[in-house]
């Protein structure tokens, strides 16, 4: 029997029964729709993560932090010292010291109220110094309105966009020249105690989208010797090294020499390590995504299965039919197996599309959230936009796994369909 | 004086044994018969004669315990699988119950022998078309099986029995589920392809009436042929 035969007779059968092919294919479809969307969802975060890391996070500088490892916080929040050690704002002194180093400089970052009129947010106050913080982050630390003063008086503050504009809707919360209170609990001292700190602002920052490690477009920014004297410490949050260049090698050493100017009681952190640590966690993340999408084709494989068997049995006159008419077993076992492809292969186109569709729905889902006010200094990732990457590998992966899933499940009732008997078909009621 | 040429078919000595649960059951107990081309045999017997077990061996349907079946002078006994579907597009198979494929009309019916046997869509067209217009259902071409009557659906059966130029018809109960005036307009087809076309037809019935058409009777009791009736030519 030709190939072409076959196929349309096995499509015949399919279309007979439109109603249960279709639930079949559609269990194909929800399977590869749930691979395509969260590996392109997840893609496309990651893509969007890397660029924005590469952005905000310049590969020039090095985070150096005290204690142990470096955590991605919200906002750039890092990990809290765990030995007792310290990194103190002139810190920066011995740092300054070490060859290939160009700039460094001392962050305090706590989280506070800031109140404007009747408003309030949660923010991430910053202390910075200005100066160096806009020579580090010379893209992002860049003035939309106002002026961002290199000498700033004692009142100065810069706004990142979401704190001037939250909710993305041009209700605005503050502007430049407004006058807005910073309020912080200081919750070492008991009972905890409010400070607040009145500033102008200065300048609102430009629109910086997504988190990076360097300026977020939800903090707020003071001169550091006011978070010194506001918050009442000297020690700071993370020191930001700047180097005379970005090769492996000056990343290397200058690392190496400033965890031994403080006897290894730091952790130094590159923007290339950040980047590795992000690829390792989206693989790792992908590869779960993929399992869980997995699973669904699994449970879509085991329907085919069982419709397969339920086909069988009710075609099995009708294979005896064919036998007696001198069809030979391994074209029935054709027959059944293109049933399968076209199952697989109408569940894979179908599945492909609205994967897609699915996930740019997801994206623009995600894309559009605004500021989260509630208490959540992780608000920074409130600009951040998905795009949605469906790339070669995953177009084609699902393509292929949909027919193969749809294929492995059909081999055994098409098997048994081939060998059955014609005379013990034929007498099947 | 007759020309001593191969049989279409012969059997000798053919037994068939079955298990009925866990009871063997001698279907077949030593059957030798001849069938030579042209002929039109009708083989007759009670249930359980053993008669639809000669059928399927005949068929090539079921292969035999013990003894031979020769197709044109071939032993078919034992061949694999394969072979055997090989040579079952060369017999015409007609079933008491049709068994026409409920999903295609009655030229893709008959079309589908063809396609099995890996004919072209032109030409099995065409001969499904003619193979129909002979047994007088050329208005029906495009008609599905459950907007045949009963007598219609056997054309269609017989029709596509046909298609492959048969070596001979087999034929189970032809007119056991039809009426008698559509029978016999079965019976008239049968005959005048045997007799115009030289078909050769083997028939297994209780029909007295499509019996007595046949040019040869052979009688089965209990596994064995007990009585035949007309010779062989």
């Amino acid at each position: 029997m030709k190939v072409s035969d076959v196929f349309s007779y096995a499509f015949s059968a399919i279309k007979l029964r439109k109603f249960r092919s279709g639930l079949t294919t559609l269990g194909v479809v929800i399977g590869i729709a749930a691979i395509v969307a969260l590996l392109s969802i997840s893609q496309g975060l990651q893509g969007t993560i890397t660029e924005q890391l590469q952005t905000g996070f310049a590969t020039d500088t090095l985070i150096v932090s005290s204690g142990g490892g470096f955590g991605i916080g919200a906002g750039g929040a890092m990990g809290a010292a765990d030995s007792g050690f310290n990194l103190l704002v002139n810190d920066t002194q011995p740092i300054d010291e070490i060859e290939h180093v160009s700039i460094s400089m001392a962050i305090i970052q706590k989280v506070c109220y800031i109140k404007s009129g009747e408003r309030e947010l949660i923010v991430n106050v910053v202390g910075v110094d200005f100066y160096k913080y806009a020579d580090i982050y010379s893209n992002t630390f860049v003035a939309e309105s106002g002026d961002i003063p290199l000498n700033p008086e004692n009142k100065t503050v810069v706004i990142g966009k979401r704190v001037s504009d939250p909710w993305k809707n041009e209700t605005i919360f503050s502007k430049v020249d407004d006058t807005v209170e910073v309020i912080w609990t200081n919750a070492t001292m008991l009972p905890p105690k409010n400070k607040t700190h009145t500033g102008n602002v200065a300048a609102v920052l430009k629109e910086i989208g997504g988190f990076g490690i360097g300026p977020s477009d939800s903090n707020v920014y003071i001169p550091i010797s006011q978070a010194q004297s506001f918050f009442g410490t000297d020690e700071c949050d993370m020191i930001i090294v700047k180097l005379e260049n970005d090769d492996d090698a000056t990343i290397e050493s200058v690392s190496e020499a400033i965890k031994e100017a403080f006897s290894d009681q730091v952790s130094v952190t590159s923007s290339t390590a950040v980047l590795n640590i992000v690829s390792n966690i989206f693989s790792t993340v992908e590869v779960f995504l993929a399992g869980i999408a997995a699973i669904s084709l699994l449970v879509a494989g085991i329907g085919i299965m069982n419709i397969m068997i339920v086909s069988l049995m009710e075609r099995t006159r009708e294979i005896g039919i064919l036998k007696a008419l001198g069809m030979k077993g391994r074209t029935v076992l054709l027959i059944f197996l293109s049933e399968a492809v076209i199952v697989g292969l109408m569940g894979a186109v179908i599945g492909i599309a609205s994967g897609w569709v699915l996930a740019n729905i997801v994206a623009r889902i995600f894309s559009g959230g605004g500021f989260m006010q509630a208490g959540n200094q992780a608000a920074a990732a409130g600009g951040m936009t998905i795009t949605p990457v469906l790339t070669p590998t995953v177009f084609l992966g699902a393509f292929a796994f949909g027919i193969i899933v749809s294929v492995i499940f059909s081999l055994y009732p098409a098997w048994r369909a081939s060998r059955l008997k014609p005379v013990d078909a034929l007498r099947y009621e | 004086m007759k020309i001593l040429s191969t049989p279409v078919v012969e059997t000798t000595s053919l037994h068939k044994t079955y298990l009925l649960g866990k009871v063997p059951v001698e279907a077949l107990r030593g059957v030798d018969l001849k069938i030579e081309k042209g002929d039109f045999l009708a083989i007759l017997g009670p249930s359980g004669s053993g008669k639809s077990t000669l059928l399927n061996m005949i068929g090539l349907l079921d292969k035999p315990t013990k003894g031979k079946v020769f197709i044109e002078g071939v032993d078919v006994s034992q061949l694999s699988d394969n072979r055997l579907a090989d040579l079952r597009r060369e017999i015409g198979f007609v079933f008491q119950f049709f068994n026409l494929i409920p999903r295609l009309n009655a030229r893709g019916n008959v079309e589908l022998t063809m396609a099995i046997t890996g004919l072209g869509k032109n030409e099995r067209r065409k001969h499904a078309e003619e193979l129909l217009e002979t047994v007088g259902l050329k208005e029906r071409v495009t008609h599905k099986p459950a907007e045949l009557s009963g007598g219609e659906r056997q054309r269609v059966a017989i029709a596509r029995a046909l298609a492959n130029n048969p070596k001979f018809l087999l034929m189970d109960e032809p007119t056991g589920n039809i009426d008698s005036k559509t029978a016999s307009e079965i019976i008239a087809l049968v005959k005048r392809l045997n007799e115009e076309k030289g078909v050769t037809i083997i028939i297994i019935t209780h029909d007295q009436k499509l019996a007595s058409q046949a040019k040869r009777t052979v009688q089965m009791l209990d596994g064995l042929i007990v009585k035949e009736t007309g010779e062989l030519r």
